[in-house]
């Protein structure tokens, strides 16, 4: 099996709890023997990084420097994403079992790569823009869930990391709720759910293995 | 065997949505380069009643959600807009088993969309640079400024070949965006002449009267009502022309400075010979530029300049400031006036000298029209536009992506 990560943070760039959420599941994708690549944002491009425990980084810049709001930077960032995940896209000969994104920062990426090639993608929610805006139904926050819920529309799957998620997606953005998982990697049965989950939904997709 | 050529053009706009000169260029373009034999699909953005998908002579034409939530700023819309013109535009790919030769993006408006599908389709990107912020704004001075003029350098960076419609827009943009000149490419943009033959029979004396009395000469400016257009400069010089002739200036078209404008023609009291149309449906328009006496363009900064073009498409003399692409389509004296730009004492001595002189007014119309018909012929620029997408496919053919 071989799976892209999206993650607008990775370490050493550390903004919240994902980081190194998604730097744990990497590498215990890796122990179990998926071939994992990550792509994220750095602000000096060090390409693709082979780093100890085996996960494939590669870090994208902006190509644009200058930018009025998070959302601008994020939508300009998305067509990096997309260079470089075609890039393991053609290298590994068009195999790619799925894309898991974290957030909803590089989802317009997964949805053209889906939309392009039939891969599927799994959205991980971390946190909603409901929830993390002082005015959620301002345009700028309109706008951040517009894409949140195209995530939502175009995932095979969704995972979050608790009942009250799982919940709050169904009541904001009227989500089927089995569309929903909830997974926790903390615990030891953790990945194998995680892995499950992968199995099943690359199994759907056109380019399952 | 060689198989069909096939383009995919993404454009803001498309007929029934126009908003500038990209929409009538992108329609005209498509239509001509799919009668020279190849296949084109344009990508664009909905319009009310206007259908998902048609075939117009030959050209496929997808309208995508533009995404119409409020938006915080046009340029937010721009990327969000963007983000569905690319989602779909992969699809419609991915259906066609990948068979689209070329991108063509225009302007930075579809940048995202043209840059994406470029490096996940693996195929090369063209842009036409029909204007830039730099120039727009003389200079960029805020942020959204700078984000855009550094949109607009991405795209040129990512493109195989920019092509600009005027040798002042080829210099122009590789000024802006520090481009080797081997990049650049210059395709004039065209005018459809065939339009005003058709209405060349009718009588347009009662249509006229709506606008102007019949012993007043009519000047035309049509135009959006923006400080680069320079409709400030036609006003200014308004008292300087009636000094000599009795004329009724139209000024067609609408903008920021609409009321601005407006207020200033009260302030001279004028309001009597100068009437605002708004913006006009496209028949009315082409008869208008018909009845013209002149048709003024006073733009401060123009990289190409259609409107001249379609003034003399229509016969209309014209009388056009010295800059940018109007240099190159008029030739003073000849087929038409060139006058200081941002000089009502200038404009104003064009405007009588063409209004004055009945023999000059038909010699510079005459020479125009043959002009257009040199120069700005569709087919012509559909021709020389296959043949950019031809030596971009050659050099394509040897690179590791092919």
């Amino acid at each position: 099996m071989r799976i892209i990560l999206f993650s607008w943070e990775y370490p050493p760039r550390i903004i919240g709890k994902l980081a190194e959420y998604v730097s744990a599941l990497a590498s215990q994708l890796v122990r179990n023997k998926v071939d994992t690549h990550v792509v994220t944002y750095h602000d000096s491009l060090t390409g693709v990084v082979s780093e100890g425990n085996g996960v494939k980084v590669a870090r994208v810049a902006n190509p644009v420097r200058t930018h009025i709001s998070v959302l601008t930077w994020v939508l300009t960032l998305n067509q990096e994403v997309e260079r470089t995940a075609a890039n393991v896209y053609y290298q590994a000969e068009k195999r790619i079992s799925l894309i898991d994104v974290f957030d909803w920062h590089f989802i317009p990426a997964a949805v053209t790569l889906k939309n392009a090639f039939g891969v599927p993608f799994v959205y991980s929610v971390e946190s909603l823009e409901d929830h993390r805006s002082p005015a959620p139904s301002s345009p700028f926050s309109m706008a951040i869930k517009s894409i949140e819920w195209l995530g939502f529309y175009e995932a095979a799957k969704i995972t979050v990391k608790s009942e009250w998620m799982r919940g709050e997606i169904v009541r904001i953005h009227n989500v089927p709720a089995e569309k929903i998982r909830v997974v926790h990697i903390d615990s030891n049965s953790g990945v194998k759910d995680v892995l499950a989950l992968y199995k099943a939904v690359a199994a759907g997709g056109l380019n399952s293995e | 065997m060689k198989s069909t050529l096939s383009v995919m053009m993404f454009s803001w706009e498309f007929p029934p949505r126009v908003i500038g000169g990209i929409s009538p260029h992108v329609y005209f373009l498509s239509k001509s380069l799919a009668k020279n034999g190849v296949k084109v699909y344009v990508v664009t953005c909905d319009f009310p009643g206007a259908p998902a998908h048609e075939v117009i002579d030959g050209v496929e034409v997808y309208r995508v959600d533009s995404y119409r939530n409020p938006s915080p700023d046009f340029a937010t819309w721009v990327y969000l807009m963007n983000v569905n013109m690319q989602r779909e535009a992969a699809s419609l790919v991915a259906k066609l088993a990948g068979k689209i030769d070329v991108f063509h993006a225009h302007d930075w408006l579809v940048a995202n969309a043209g840059i994406g599908l470029k490096h996940v389709f693996r195929k090369p990107l063209l842009v036409t640079m029909h204007s830039t912020e730099v120039g727009r704004r003389e200079g960029v001075h805020t942020d959204t400024e700078r984000m855009i003029h550094e949109t607009e350098a991405w795209l040129t960076y990512e493109a195989w070949r920019v092509i600009c419609c005027s040798e002042y827009m080829v210099s122009h943009v590789k000024w802006a965006f520090g481009l080797p000149s081997d990049k650049l490419v210059m395709v004039p943009n065209g005018v459809n002449t065939h339009v005003y033959e058709r209405i060349e029979q009718e009588d347009l004396r009662l249509f006229r009267s709506k606008f102007a009395l019949p012993e007043e000469k009519l000047v035309l400016f049509v135009g959006r009502l923006v400080y680069e257009k320079g409709a400030h400069v036609l006003i200014n010089a308004i008292p300087k022309v009636l000094a000599k002739v009795n004329a009724k200036f139209v000024v067609v078209g609408s903008g920021y400075m609409k009321e601005q404008l407006s207020n200033i023609v009260k302030s001279m009291r004028l309001e009597h010979k100068v009437l605002f149309t708004g913006f006009l449906d496209e028949e009315a328009l082409l008869k208008l530029q018909k009845c013209a006496d002149v048709s003024v363009v006073p733009s401060l900064f123009e990289p190409f300049g259609i409107v001249a073009l379609e003034a003399m498409a229509a016969k209309s003399p014209v009388a056009v400031s010295d800059t940018g692409g109007l240099s190159e389509i008029v030739e003073h004296d000849v087929s038409g006036v060139k006058v200081y730009p941002n000089n009502p004492d200038s404009l104003a001595w064009g405007i009588t000298k063409v209004l004055s002189d009945e023999k000059f007014r038909s010699s510079i119309r005459e020479n125009a029209y043959r002009r257009v018909q040199e120069k700005y012929d569709w087919d012509k620029i559909a021709q020389q536009t296959k043949l950019v997408y031809e030596a971009v496919l050659g050099e394509y053919s040897k690179s590791f992506w092919a």
